[in-house]
């Protein structure tokens, strides 16, 4: 027999004891991993949502003086003269080295055309697009789903008196509205939104792309490096970011890692005392033990080391599993929480492990001390 | 030549500010190396606090106590741990076993931080078991074993070490007479193998036993009888 089995056969042979103290270290840190890896699944949950939440870079051709928003694009004629970008600039986009990191590239044309006796400006998207890209737009009947089909925003709704179920007629093309956007305050508001192919056909232009908008996965939002990406593999397109849909985006995620900071910080804290008070008690408790051991010739660093191995055991086993534990009760919770796809966390899992173990060695060495600096006699007479 | 135990104007306070109270009042004692003291006195009068003393598991208010010429005072904490551990055997009227270990794992235990192999620890463990007359009950735990048979452990374990002077305190305070009676013959016999024995008894029938006995009386020493 030595120290460590000393300390082993303590812990076997005083199991209720053991559980006691292991369960404190248990819920302290499955607690603290529970609650630690939810925030963490929140927050990327959160940043999930944002990520969905529209484009965020924006690319048109750089030779055009062109602003962001589409009111002051010439439109002369039937025809957008200016279209230097093309399908096949969506490939190019497509190759960046950060590729996987690109959600969607949806590419829009816009162009003046006739409807019903009125030059308006059509908007074309690939139909299936819509939604993702615009997930904001609220609508009156449904989406376009087909060729043939357009919808109005709510001035050129207002301007035709057409509505869900009414025609449009253009180059000698009928086309049915589905559907009617409410007020965006946005151009489109005096837009008609129909898919892309048909508004090419309209212009005449069966390649052009007028702007793409790129939805970049923002984890750690790298947007500058896909920025540049893109502008190095279309060299005459201008590429920018939409910094306020960044920078709003990273102070909504940043806010709610603060929360999440908070909330672990404090759930430590009464986790950490929870291992240390259970330690303490368990040690205080074996004062008398500690006076025998003396008495048979022990030295206090025996003594020390006798304790360490106990709660080393009890706390490397117990926050182990509350880790566990904690970990699969964050993944069980987190569809309540509205994380879609709940993932472990291991970091928060880590982090409970050493804590629990830190705490509980913390924890032993004010009892311990106490109890090797009384005299064995007072030790052995303590109850 | 010094004598093997020395106590010189030993006293004992207990409690600190307010009352204190004297356990031992200017005791001088001297014991030979082979001798079999029996300590006598009223309940209260210090007997154990004497003993516990001399065992090193506590120190005096004052005075000076020497065990082998060496002032046990003069030891840092880790020199008198190992004085205890090497020097003396201590025997509790309560035994003092762990109670989740088994006869022979008790006896372990003194040994428990040294490096000797487990085998060996164990071999010693089985043979002082056997030489207090409990072979074959080396897997008892305490809660197994009759209140003679644990003060027979606890006796083994005070022996691991081999020391030359066993201090027992009151050890058949607990046990009915007839086992009182073999515990006794077990400390004659340890006695006779050349251990030095002091032990602190209720009971004036042992003292026949003994080669001296030493009175006390409100923490002094009323009466030495050779
Ligand atoms: N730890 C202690 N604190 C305070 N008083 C004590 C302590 N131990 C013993 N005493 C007192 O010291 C005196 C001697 O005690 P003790 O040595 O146990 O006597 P005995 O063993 O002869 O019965 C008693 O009055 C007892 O109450
Ligand atoms: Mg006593």
């Amino acid at each position: 027999m030595n120290i460590r089995k000393l300390a082993w056969k303590n812990l076997f042979r005083r199991k209720s004891r053991a559980v006691f103290m292991g369960l404190g270290i248990f819920l302290g840190i499955g607690t603290f991993v529970a609650l630690a890896s939810l925030t963490a699944q929140m927050e990327q949950a959160v940043q999930d949502k944002l990520d969905r939440f529209g484009a965020n870079i924006l690319i048109t051709p750089r030779t055009e003086q062109l602003s962001l928003g589409f009111g002051d694009i010439s439109l002369g004629g039937t025809q957008v003269a200016h279209s230097r970008l093309t399908t096949a600039d969506e490939k190019a986009i497509r190759g960046i080295e950060m590729k996987e990191r690109l959600r969607s590239v949806v590419p829009f044309f816009l162009a003046a055309a006739d409807a019903s006796g009125k030059n308006l400006v059509w908007m074309g998207v690939p139909a299936m697009e819509i939604v993702a890209a615009r997930p904001w737009w609220k609508i009156s009947g449904s989406p376009i789903r087909e060729k043939g089909e357009v919808l109005l925003g709510s001035e050129v709704s207002a301007a035709l008196d057409k509505g869900p179920g009414g025609t449009v007629v253009s180059g000698g093309r009928t086309f049915l509205v589905t559907g009617v956007l409410h007020p965006t305050g946005e151009k489109e508001d005096g837009m008609i939104i129909a898919s892309i192919g048909e508004v090419r056909s309209l212009a005449g232009n069966f390649r052009g792309v007028t702007f793409f908008e790129v939805a970049a996965l923002c984890k750690d939002c790298p947007v500058e490096e896909i920025v540049a990406q893109i502008g190095d593999a279309l060299p005459g397109a201008r590429v920018s970011a939409i910094r306020q849909v960044v920078e709003s985006r990273k102070a909504a995620v940043d806010q709610f890692r603060r929360l999440g900071l908070g909330v672990s910080a404090i759930v430590l804290a009464i986790g950490g005392l929870m291992v240390f008070v259970t330690v303490m008690g368990s040690v205080q408790e074996r004062t008398k033990e500690i006076g025998v051991l003396r008495a048979v010739g022990f030295r206090r660093r025996a003594i020390l080391s006798l304790l360490f191995w106990e709660t080393g055991w009890v706390s490397l086993l117990s926050s182990v599993s509350g880790a566990f534990i904690g970990v699969a009760a964050a993944m069980l919770a987190a569809p309540l929480f509205g994380v879609e796809k709940a993932e472990a966390a291991f970091s928060p899992a880590l982090l409970g492990v050493a804590i629990g173990i830190v705490l509980g060695l913390l924890g032993t060495v004010p009892p311990a001390r106490r109890a090797a600096a009384l005299s064995p006699t007072e030790a052995i007479r303590s109850l | 030549m010094d004598a093997f135990i020395q106590m010189e104007n030993v006293s004992m306070l207990y409690g600190n500010n307010g009352v204190r109270a004297a356990a031992l009042r200017g005791i001088y004692l001297s014991i030979d190396a082979g001798e079999y003291v029996v300590i006598t006195g009223e309940s209260g009068a210090g007997k154990s606090t004497l003993l516990t003393i001399l065992g090193g598991l506590q120190v005096p208010s004052s005075g000076a106590v020497l065990i082998k010429g060496v002032d046990l005072s003069s030891l840092s904490a880790d020199r008198l741990a190992d004085f205890r551990r090497e020097t003396i055997g201590f025997i509790f009227q309560a035994y003092h076993l762990l109670p989740y270990l088994t006869a022979r794992e008790n006896i372990m235990v003194p040994m428990s931080p040294l490096r000797t192999s487990a085998r060996e620890k164990a071999e010693r463990a089985e043979s002082l078991l056997a030489s207090v007359g409990l072979s074959g009950k080396e897997e008892r735990l305490p809660s197994e074993l009759s209140g003679g048979e644990c003060q027979r452990v606890a006796i083994a374990r005070a022996l691991v070490h081999d020391p030359s002077v066993l201090l027992a305190d009151e050890p058949t305070g607990n046990l009915d007479s007839t086992t009182g009676e073999q515990i006794l013959d077990l400390f004659s016999r340890l006695h006779k193998a050349g251990k030095t024995v002091l032990m602190v008894t209720h009971n004036r029938a042992n003292l026949f036993r003994a080669t001296r006995e030493i009175r006390l009386r409100d923490g002094k020493v009323a009466e030495v009888d050779g």
